[in-house]
């Protein structure tokens, strides 16, 4: 299983990734829309995993660039706000939307959920 | 005077929930990064159990990372205390660029305008007499505007003056107008605490006239 992590905050994006790789799942990470779509223009991901309020592009216009380009990929958004208007719109873009912060075994139980495994 | 009344609430209103907004949002994306790097360094001193060594120099970073996140809401929240302090005398005398320098931090922290540059020429203290709260709406409404205006460049210069009746705020760089400022809501926020908005296009400049004294009387009825 690949996972695509996308998350402006550098710091939390590149720890993540490490501990999920820990745990077996092999992880890259990016911290902008450009640089994960020449990412996911070169390997093949199976969840992406992005955070909604980014400065240039947000999770969600990212992930309607990488339908274009893989449609099987499978979406978890994660976002800082909680307002139910934003839940609405989120979980309708994606399988799971997750607000910061979170334990990490939630994160894998849903990375797992939306692999069907 | 009761729809300005009404509109005067509603844009307080709005720019209280907007700010309270960013700053809830920015101190849960330091507690993830809190969260996870204690968590890795949790794991890293698990995996020492199945004889992985520890790497002193990992941890003191991961460590120094924590310390960071600590100072960035430290930050965060004086100037969430400074905001909230703000109603605390609904007129009173006010320092200008303590007010500007607050409304600038509160602006940086939404993902939209990370990527703009805010320089802030401050004067010496500048002292008028105002609604703080009101004039913190009004600086904000204005940066929301000038946020969207820069342009290829992404830069804003915000700068504060003082001629002998009125204290003038300066947002430049504005090269790329987009929409009409003043709305009419920023009309009547102006209005609140006797300032006026001019918009310059031509020279890519957003004025806000302040005098030293406002007028209280619609501000008044507020409290009454």
């Amino acid at each position: 299983m690949n996972v695509l992590l996308v998350d402006d905050e550098e710091k939390f994006v590149s720890i993540l990734a490490e501990r999920l790789s820990i745990r077996g799942i092999d992880t890259d990470w990016a911290t902008n829309g450009l640089d994960a779509l020449s990412m996911v223009k070169k390997k093949k991901y199976d969840v992406a995993i992005l955070d909604v309020k980014m400065p240039q592009m947000s999770g969600i216009e990212l992930k309607r660039e990488f339908e274009k380009i893989d449609p099987a990929m499978k979406y978890i958004l994660v976002t800082g706000h909680g307002s139910s208007e934003e839940y609405t719109k989120g979980i309708a873009e994606a399988s799971f939307y997750i607000i910061k912060p979170f334990k990490i075994d939630f994160l894998i139980e849903k990375i797992r959920e939306v692999m069907g495994t | 005077m009761k729809n300005d009344l009404g509109i005067i609430c509603a844009e307080g209103l709005s720019f209280f929930g907007n700010s309270n907004r960013l700053i809830s949002h920015e101190l849960k994306n330091i507690l993830a990064i809190i969260s996870e790097t204690l968590g890795l360094i949790d794991e890293l001193i698990e995996l020492t159990d199945n004889g992985m060594k520890l790497d002193p120099g990992k941890l003191r970073s991961l460590s120094k990372s924590v310390i960071e996140e600590i100072e960035r809401a430290n930050s965060i929240i004086r100037s969430m205390n400074s905001f909230a302090h703000s109603v605390d005398e609904f007129i009173t005398e006010v320092e200008i660029n303590q007010i500007v320098r607050l409304i600038i931090k509160i602006s940086k922290l939404d993902p939209s305008s990370r990527n703009t540059k805010i320089f802030f020429e401050e004067t010496s203290q500048l002292i008028l007499h105002t609604s703080p709260f009101f004039l913190g709406a009004l600086i904000h409404n204005a940066m929301d505007f000038a946020l969207l205006c820069t342009g290829p460049k992404k830069k804003i210069a915000v700068s504060s003056l003082q001629t002998t009746n009125v204290t003038k705020i300066v947002f430049s760089g504005l090269e790329d107008i987009k929409g009409i400022f003043p709305t009419s809501k920023a009309e009547v926020l102006a209005k609140a605490i006797s300032a006026k908005i001019m918009l310059d296009a031509s020279s890519g400049e957003l004025l806000i006239e302040i005098p030293q004294t406002m007028e209280e009387d619609l501000i008044k009825n507020l409290v009454l």
